[in-house]
C-alpha cells in the first residue's frame, strides 16, 4: 500500500541527518570554539543583542545554521554583530559567543 | 702573546658579532620610512646620551626588575653588571699593563695566563682587587640563578619560564663559564703565583701541587671553549635578548613609533620579540597563570610568535587586561603586539554595519552632561539610576543618549583585532553625541570612556562617572558624612591601567568610607576574569580567575565592594558572598545610610525606585 503524501512530511532539507558529514570548515569552527554546542538556543542572547534592535540579527539562529551544517549565507549574517559583548553576559551556558561570530565571519 | 686556547673563544665572539650585525641591519631595514628617518635624525643627539644611560641602568643594574622583585634583580645584576665590570676591568688592565688600547681582544679575557704576576703601583693592587671582585659579583648571581632553578620560591618568585632544549644548551655554558675562569685563574695562581684575594686563595688551595701543572692550559681551553659555544649559540637562543634590548632601548630613545600590522620577524616588532628576556615576571602578574589549559602568557607568547610557531589559541585566549604590559620591565608593546596578532588571525573576518541610521536629534536644548552608560550599562539599569540620582541631587542636567537603543563604543571589536571595521559605529555615536548640545560627555564604563578619549577626537571632554563624582564632591555639590563602612575598591582593568584612573574612585569611596587595603592592587590589580579582551577564554577559566580576584578583595572583611565597571560588577556578584556595588550606587545609599546601619536589599531596591 502506498503512503498518502498529505504535504506534512518532513523535507529533505530539514531531516536529521547525524550520519552526514559537516562540512570541513565548519568542524574546524567547533574545534577552535567548542563552547558552540553547548547552546541551547534559549534566545538570551538574542533578546538583548545590540545589533538586533537594528537587525533580525539573533545569534542563535546562526549557531543553529553551524549545528545543521548549512555553510551558505552565514558569514553574511554574521557580519552584523558588533561584538559588544552582552549576550555572553546573559548566555546561561558560557558560550564564547564573540568568538563564535569572528570564527563564522571568516566563512 | 699567543696560544692556540684563545682560538674557540675569538671564532666564537666574531660569529657572533657577524650575525648580529646582520640580523640587525634587516630589522632595521624593516623599520617604515619615518622611522629609519628618526633614527637618522636622532643618531647624533642627546637622546642617543639618555639611552646609553638608561642601558646602564637597564640593561645592566637591572633597577625595574630589582623594583618589583629585590632578589631576582638582584641576581640579574651580579651577572650582566658584574661581567661587565669584567669587560671594562679587563681592557683597563691590559690597557694600563701594555699602554696600548687597541691589543687584541683575546688578551684581556685571558690575560692572567698570559701575566700570571702583575706588578705596578698601588693601581695594581686596585686592579687586581677589582677583577676578583667583580668575578665573585658574577659568581654569586650565578649561585642564585642556580637556586632559582631548583626552587624558584627562593628568589619570589610564583612561576618561572619553561625554557627549550637550546636554550638550556646554551644557559650551560653561559653557566660554565665563570667557574672556569675561576678554576683557570686560580690554577695559573697555584702554579705561578699572583691573583687576587679569590684566585689567590683558590690557588694555593686547589692548584699549588706540582701534579695540578698538567691542569693549568687545559682549563684555560676549556673556559675559552665555554666562551666560543656560548657566544655562538648567543645569536640563536634567549641570549640574543641581551645585546637586542641594549638596540631597543636606544630606538625608543629616538622616538620610534609603533608600526601597523602583525610582522614580528621585520622592523620595531622583530626588536621587541627578541628583546624578551623570558624573565617571567609577567607570569606572576597574569591573573590566569596555572589557571587556563594553555599556557597563553605574555612570555609564552613572545616566544612562539619569535619562533614562528602557531600562536592563535595564545593569542586569543589572554584578557588583555593589561598586567603583564604595565609589568614587563623591557616595556615591550605587549598589548599592541596582541592586537595585531589577532587582525592577521581574523583577516577574513568583515563586519558590516551599513544598516546604522543616522540619528536623528530633534531636542537641542543645552545641558551639562551628556550621559552614555554603553552596552554593559543596558543590562545593569541600577547603576544609571544611581547615577542619575546623584546628578538630580546635585542639580545638573542631563541627557541619557543611549537609553533606548545604544551602539557599542567600538573597543570590543578593536580588542578582537578588527579595529578598522569600528568605523561606522564610531561615526553613529560621534553624531549622536555631536546632536546633543552638551559640555562633558560622562560615561558610566571604562571601555567606553578609554574608546571615547583614545580614538574619538571628540569637541567636549570626556569623563569616567567617577571622575565627574568626585569633581561634584570637591565643588560641594554632593555632600556625604563619613560612615563606619568598610570598603574593596576594585580597579576595572580600562579604568585603572587602561586610563590611569587610579585617584578619583579612591578619593570618593575615602569620603564615605574606610578604603582597606589588598595585596594586588592600582597597577597589579587581578582581572575580574570577564574582560571582553578575551575571545576564546573558556567559562570555567573564567569562573576560577573571579573566584581569585574576589579572595583577594575580601582578604580584609570589607563590607562591600566597590567597582566602577558595569562589566566587573556583575562578575564579581556572581562569585562574592560581600555585596557588589557600582561607586554610584554606594553613593546614592550612604545619602540614606544610617549611621552604622547597614541599608537592607529592600531598602535598597526602595531607594532606586523612588
Ligand atoms: S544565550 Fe547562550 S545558550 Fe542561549 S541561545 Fe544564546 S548562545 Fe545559546
Ligand atoms: S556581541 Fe554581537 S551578538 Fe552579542 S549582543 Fe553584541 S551585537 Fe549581539
Ligand atoms: S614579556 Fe616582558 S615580563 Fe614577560 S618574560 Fe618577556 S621581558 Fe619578561
Ligand atoms: S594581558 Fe592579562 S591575561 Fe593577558 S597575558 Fe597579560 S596579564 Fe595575562
Amino acid at each position: 500500500m502506498s503512503v498518502r503524501d498529505f504535504g506534512y512530511s518532513v523535507s529533505d532539507q530539514r531531516a536529521v541527518d547525524l550520519d552526514r558529514k559537516m562540512p570541513d570548515e565548519l568542524e574546524r569552527v567547533y574545534l577552535q570554539e567548542p563552547s558552540l554546542r553547548n547552546c541551547i538556543a534559549c534566545g538570551n542572547c538574542a533578546a538583548l543583542c545590540s545589533a538586533g534592535s537594528f537587525t533580525g540579527f539573533q545569534f542563535y539562529r546562526l549557531n543553529v545554521l553551524v549545528s545543521r551544517g548549512l555553510l551558505s549565507e552565514l558569514a553574511k549574517k554574521a557580519e552584523a554583530c558588533m561584538l559588544c559583548g552582552k549576550c555572553q553576559m546573559a548566555c546561561p551556558r558560557g558560550v564564547n559567543i564573540r568568538h563564535g561570530i569572528m570564527l563564522m565571519a571568516q566563512l | 702573546m699567543f696560544h692556540p686556547f684563545v682560538l674557540p673563544f675569538s671564532i666564537g665572539f666574531t660569529v657572533m658579532l657577524v650575525v648580529l650585525a646582520v640580523r640587525y641591519a634587516y630589522w632595521l631595514r624593516g623599520l617604515s620610512l619615518v622611522n629609519r628617518k628618526r633614527c637618522l635624525a636622532n643618531l647624533f643627539s642627546i637622546q642617543t646620551l639618555r639611552g646609553v644611560s638608561e642601558i646602564l641602568r637597564e640593561s645592566l643594574l637591572h633597577l625595574k626588575i630589582y623594583k618589583t622583585n629585590p632578589v631576582l634583580g638582584f641576581m640579574h645584576m651580579s651577572l650582566a653588571f658584574g661581567w661587565f665590570l669584567l669587560i671594562v676591568g679587563g681592557k683597563l688592565e691590559t690597557w694600563y699593563y701594555t699602554g696600548d688600547f687597541a691589543n687584541p681582544i683575546y688578551y684581556a679575557i685571558f690575560f692572567r695566563y698570559f701575566e700570571p704576576v702583575t706588578s705596578g703601583f698601588w693601581m695594581n693592587g686596585v686592579m687586581v682587587f677589582f677583577m676578583d671582585f667583580s668575578l665573585l659579583l658574577v659568581l654569586t648571581g650565578l649561585a642564585l640563578a642556580l637556586a632559582k632553578r631548583i626552587r624558584k620560591k627562593l628568589v619570589g618568585m610564583q612561576n618561572t619560564t619553561r625554557h627549550s632544549v637550546g636554550n638550556r644548551v646554551a644557559l650551560t655554558f653561559l653557566w660554565l663559564i665563570f667557574p672556569l675562569r675561576l678554576m683557570a685563574e686560580s690554577a695559573t695562581a697555584g702554579q705561578h703565583g699572583g691573583g687576587g684575594f679569590l684566585t689567590a686563595s683558590f690557588g694555593e688551595w686547589l692548584f699549588s701541587g706540582t701534579w695540578a701543572a698538567s691542569f693549568e692550559v687545559p682549563l684555560w681551553w676549556a673556559y675559552s671553549f665555554s666562551l666560543g659555544l656560548f657566544f655562538l649559540a648567543l645569536p640563536f637562543s634567549r641570549y640574543l635578548h641581551i645585546p637586542t634590548e641594549m638596540v631597543l632601548i636606544l630606538l625608543k630613545q629616538w622616538d620610534i613609533k609603533q608600526e601597523t600590522g602583525f610582522r614580528p620577524q621585520k622592523g620595531l616588532q622583530a626588536f621587541e620579540v627578541h628583546a624578551c628576556s623570558s624573565c617571567g615576571v609577567c607570569l606572576d602578574a597574569c591573573p590566569g597563570i596555572n589557571l587556563a589549559h594553555d599556557a597563553f602568557q605574555a612570555s609564552y607568547f613572545v616566544k612562539a610568535v619569535r619562533e614562528n610557531r602557531e600562536v592563535q589559541s595564545l593569542a586569543t585566549s589572554c584578557l588583555n587586561c593589561g598586567a603583564c604590559n604595565s609589568a614587563c620591565p623591557v616595556g615591550i608593546h605587549l598589548e599592541g603586539l596582541r592586537l595585531d596578532c589577532r587582525s592577521q588571525i581574523f583577516e577574513q573576518s568583515q563586519f558590516n554595519h551599513s544598516y546604522l541610521p543616522v540619528p536623528m536629534v530633534l531636542w537641542r536644548e543645552t545641558t551639562e552632561v551628556i550621559l552614555y552608560t554603553g552596552c554593559m550599562g543596558r543590562m545593569q539599569p541600577k547603576t544609571s539610576i544611581a547615577f542619575k540620582a546623584l546628578l538630580t541631587e546635585a542639580g545638573i542636567s542631563f541627557v541619557h543618549i543611549d537609553e533606548k537603543a545604544g551602539v557599542c563604543c567600538g573597543r570590543p571589536l578593536a580588542l578582537a583585532g578588527a579595529k578598522d571595521q569600528a568605523v561606522k559605529m564610531m561615526t553613529y555615536n560621534r553624531d549622536l553625541i555631536n546632536g546633543h548640545n552638551g559640555k562633558v560627555l560622562v560615561t558610566t564604563c571604562p571601555i567606553c570612556y578609554r574608546y571615547f578619549s583614545e580614538e574619538y577626537q571628540l569637541d567636549i571632554p570626556v569623563q569616567h562617572h567617577s571622575q565627574f563624582l568626585w569633581e561634584l564632591m570637591n565643588k560641594g555639590l554632593l555632600k556625604r558624612e563619613m560612615q563606619t563602612l568598610k570598603l574593596a575598591y576594585h580597579d576595572p582593568c580600562d579604568l585603572g591601567r587602561g586610563s590611569g584612573c587610579y585617584e578619583p574612585p579612591r578619593n570618593v569611596l575615602s569620603a564615605i568610607g574606610q578604603l582597606v587595603a589588598n595585596q594586588k592592587e592600582r597597577d597589579k590589580a587581578l582581572c575580574c576574569g570577564n574582560n571582553l579582551g578575551s575571545l576564546s577564554l573558556t567559562e570555567t577559566t573564567r569562573q576560577q580567575i573571579t573566584a581569585k580576584t574576589v579572595e583577594v578583595l575580601t582578604q580584609n572583611k570589607p563590607d562591600y565592594i566597590v567597582t566602577a565597571c558595569p562589566l566587573c560588577k556583575p562578575t564579581l556578584s556572581k562569585q562574592s558572598r560581600v555585596p557588589v556595588k557600582d561607586l554610584a550606587e554606594l553613593l546614592l545609599l550612604t545619602k540614606h545610610h544610617a549611621k552604622g546601619h547597614p541599608v537592607s536589599a529592600q531598602q535598597y531596591q526602595k531607594i532606586l525606585d523612588s
